[in-house]
């Protein structure tokens, strides 16, 4: 089955073509890795994949079901439900401890808290935060903070986990955690597209899907 | 919307410092409002009843011009002539068929000059106002004022007097049973005998009125069964101005209601009310535009924040309400203060012990502490705190989550 397949992507700002008629598709339980230059037009795909942002041209469709960029509402439900979302900043909110960042999704979803709170327990414990549930995010590694931010992106269980530069931030001991972790969820079912220009990190996927100048190369 | 409630009071918890600021920007204004209020309807009020209580609610006088005493200097020119108009002819049968209007609770005839008292040295210009002590205590609530309720006395004792306590206090007399000499327009005097003060706190009155038997005030004026005033208390004090434009359908004389005869004053109300108000207006935008600043600044500083909770399934509407939540929970907490603050200010006030002398004299801040102020001023705090929480909270809500993540 195809999680997510894209027919005739085209993105258009201003003058310039970003993308530039793309067709893709992921099959459900992979792992693809996306490279290519920088300005190639990487995260722009991931941005229309993960349905944050409209193409000018070309369709999407998620779990067979053609994608709607017009309803706001039920693109958040599917973002809230079935994707989860790491990217190389870890965009965890001040204010709130890990635990609260992590059960974020689950409250918008509207599990209830103590529940929540148990997965989030759970998968921080998982990710090795075990016991800092409660501390800040200032009070923790950058490679913590973003073991927890992928621990909010797997805390409603998506069936689509997209990651844009996860590791660029990370020195080498934490970028193969991260790895490691994305090779086990895989693993246990979740399907992976994740955006790096580290071959040597491309290689541990499946499938790697080059881009040059806002087309794909090679898929 | 507890996803909502999640995030708006984390934010508000864990940004305490700019959350008690703008709480106290917003408590500020609402004390004030509270506070401003209930002085100055207080205030007003007290005035108010003072004059209704204490000034007939119609008069009917001669329709020559007779400037009220309220706003004369009771300045006496001896050996005026009395002039021919200043009586009500037939103010029996006037009366008499006013007491039969279902509205009316009672009627009084007054005979009111001018005149002098002098004590020892001391002179002062008066107003003398003869009554009936029988009928008086119908028609105007004189007694209320009187300090050793002796109004019975002006029956018995023709010659007594009962004096304004200003017009005591400037003559220098402290108490009653001291006589002094009271000295007529037309040059005749007449030795009378001080039976009771009276004290509205009214300034103006209690410098210038004298009551007495209207009787005394005839056989001194040689003006034996005249009266060139009548005075009228209604039941609905507020219905006064149309009762009274009903009696000048019938009756020749000038007929006057309290409304209009203090026009002035019910008119420097109005501008001073709408003063005040412009002013609490005015504090309360400045509290408004404190929340304005501070939300704006947060949505302005967690646009990563709002992106990411975008990505993660937070609508534009959750957003919005983030944020407009926030405003609301401002408002009301500054409200809440606000009324706390403004309570303990009324309190403090209640308990100044100080002589005001003014339009009114009173022995401190006359306070009107209806619970409506309050009321008020949660209605105005939420309101201002939600129109302006409004545009940021917009702004948020508009906000694009790719831009944001493209720009890290
Ligand atoms: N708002 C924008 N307006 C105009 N051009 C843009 C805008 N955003 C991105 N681009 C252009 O789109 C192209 C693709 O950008 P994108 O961020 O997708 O590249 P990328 O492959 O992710 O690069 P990197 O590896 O540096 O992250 C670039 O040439 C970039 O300059
Ligand atoms: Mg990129």
């Amino acid at each position: 089955m195809k999680v997510v397949e894209l027919l005739g992507i085209r993105k258009v700002i201003g003058q310039e073509e970003i993308l530039k008629g793309i067709d893709l598709w992921v099959e459900a339980g992979e792992f693809v890795a996306i490279v290519g230059a920088s300005g190639s037009g990487k995260s722009s795909l991931l941005y229309v994949m993960g349905l944050l942002d409209k193409p000018t041209s070309g369709e999407v469709f998620f779990e067979g079901q053609r994608v709607d960029f017009s309803g706001e509402k039920e693109l958040s439900v599917i973002r809230n439900q079935k994707m989860g979302f790491v990217f190389q900043f870890h965009y965890l909110l001040p204010e709130f401890n890990l635990l609260e960042n992590v059960i974020l999704p689950a409250i918008k979803r509207g599990m209830m808290k103590t529940e929540a709170q148990e997965r989030a327990y759970e998968l921080l414990k998982r990710l090795g935060l075990g016991g800092k549930e409660r501390r800040k995010i200032y009070q923790i590694s950058g490679g913590e903070m973003q073991r927890v931010a992928i621990a909010r992106a797997l805390m409603n269980n998506p069936s689509l986990l997209l990651a844009d530069e996860p590791t660029g931030n990370l020195d080498s001991k934490n970028t193969r955690a991260v790895m490691d972790i994305f090779k086990e969820i895989n693993a246990e079912g979740t399907t992976i597209v994740m955006v790096t220009h580290e071959l040597d990190l491309a290689a541990q996927a499946h499938r790697i899907v080059e881009m040059r100048d806002g087309q794909v190369v090679r898929a | 919307m507890r996803h909502v409630a999640f995030v708006a009071f984390k934010l508000l918890l864990e940004r305490k410092r700019q959350t008690l600021v703008s709480v106290l920007g917003v408590s500020i204004g609402v004390s004030a409002f509270i506070v401003m209020s209930s002085l100055m309807i207080g205030f007003q009020s007290y005035f108010i009843q003072q004059v209704i209580d204490l000034e007939p609610h119609i008069r009917i006088k001669p329709r020559e011009e007779r400037t009220d005493f309220m706003f004369e200097e009771p300045v006496l020119v001896l050996g005026e002539r009395l002039k021919e108009k200043d009586k009500i002819l037939g103010w029996y049968e006037i009366m008499q068929s006013l007491e039969k209007h279902p509205e009316v609770l009672g009627v009084a005839p007054r005979l009111v000059s001018r005149g002098i008292l002098k004590y020892g040295v001391k002179d002062k210009p008066v107003t003398l106002l003869g009554i009936d002590p029988q009928r008086e205590p119908k028609a105007s609530i004189i007694e209320k004022f009187l300090i050793h309720k002796n109004l019975k006395k002006l029956e018995t004792n023709r010659t007594g007097v009962i004096l304004g306590v200003l017009v005591a206090k400037s003559l220098g007399i402290q108490e009653k049973g001291k006589k002094l000499l009271l000295v007529a327009p037309n040059g005749q005097t007449l030795l009378v005998t001080v039976e009771d003060f009276f004290e509205s706190g009214i300034t103006n009155i209690d410098d210038a009125r004298v009551y007495l038997n209207i009787k005394t005030l005839q056989s001194l004026l040689d003006r034996q069964g005249e009266a060139n005033e009548i005075v009228v208390k209604i039941g609905d004090v507020n219905r006064a101005e149309k009762i009274s434009r009903d009696f000048q359908e019938i009756i020749p004389y000038e007929v006057e209601s309290w409304q209009r005869a203090y026009r002035n004053f019910l008119s420097i109300f109005k501008i001073q009310n709408t003063i005040t108000y412009m002013i609490v207006f005015a504090i309360l935008t400045v509290s408004a535009f404190g929340i304005f600043n501070i939300i704006m600044m947060t949505v302005l500083e967690k646009k990563k924040d709002i992106a990411i909770l975008m990505a993660m399934g937070f609508t534009r509407r959750d957003v919005l309400l983030i944020f407009m939540v926030e405003g609301f929970v401002v408002g009301l907490l500054g409200a809440l203060l606000g009324s706390v603050l403004g309570y303990g200010l009324q309190e403090y006030l209640e308990s100044i012990k100080l002589d005001v002398e003014g339009l009114i004299r009173t022995k401190g801040f006359v306070l009107d502490r209806s619970p409506l102020f309050y009321l008020y001023a949660l209605v105005f705090s939420l309101f201002f705190s939600l129109l302006a929480s409004l545009y940021p909270s917009y702004r948020a809500s508009r906000l694009n989550p790719v831009d944001i993540f493209r720009s890290q």
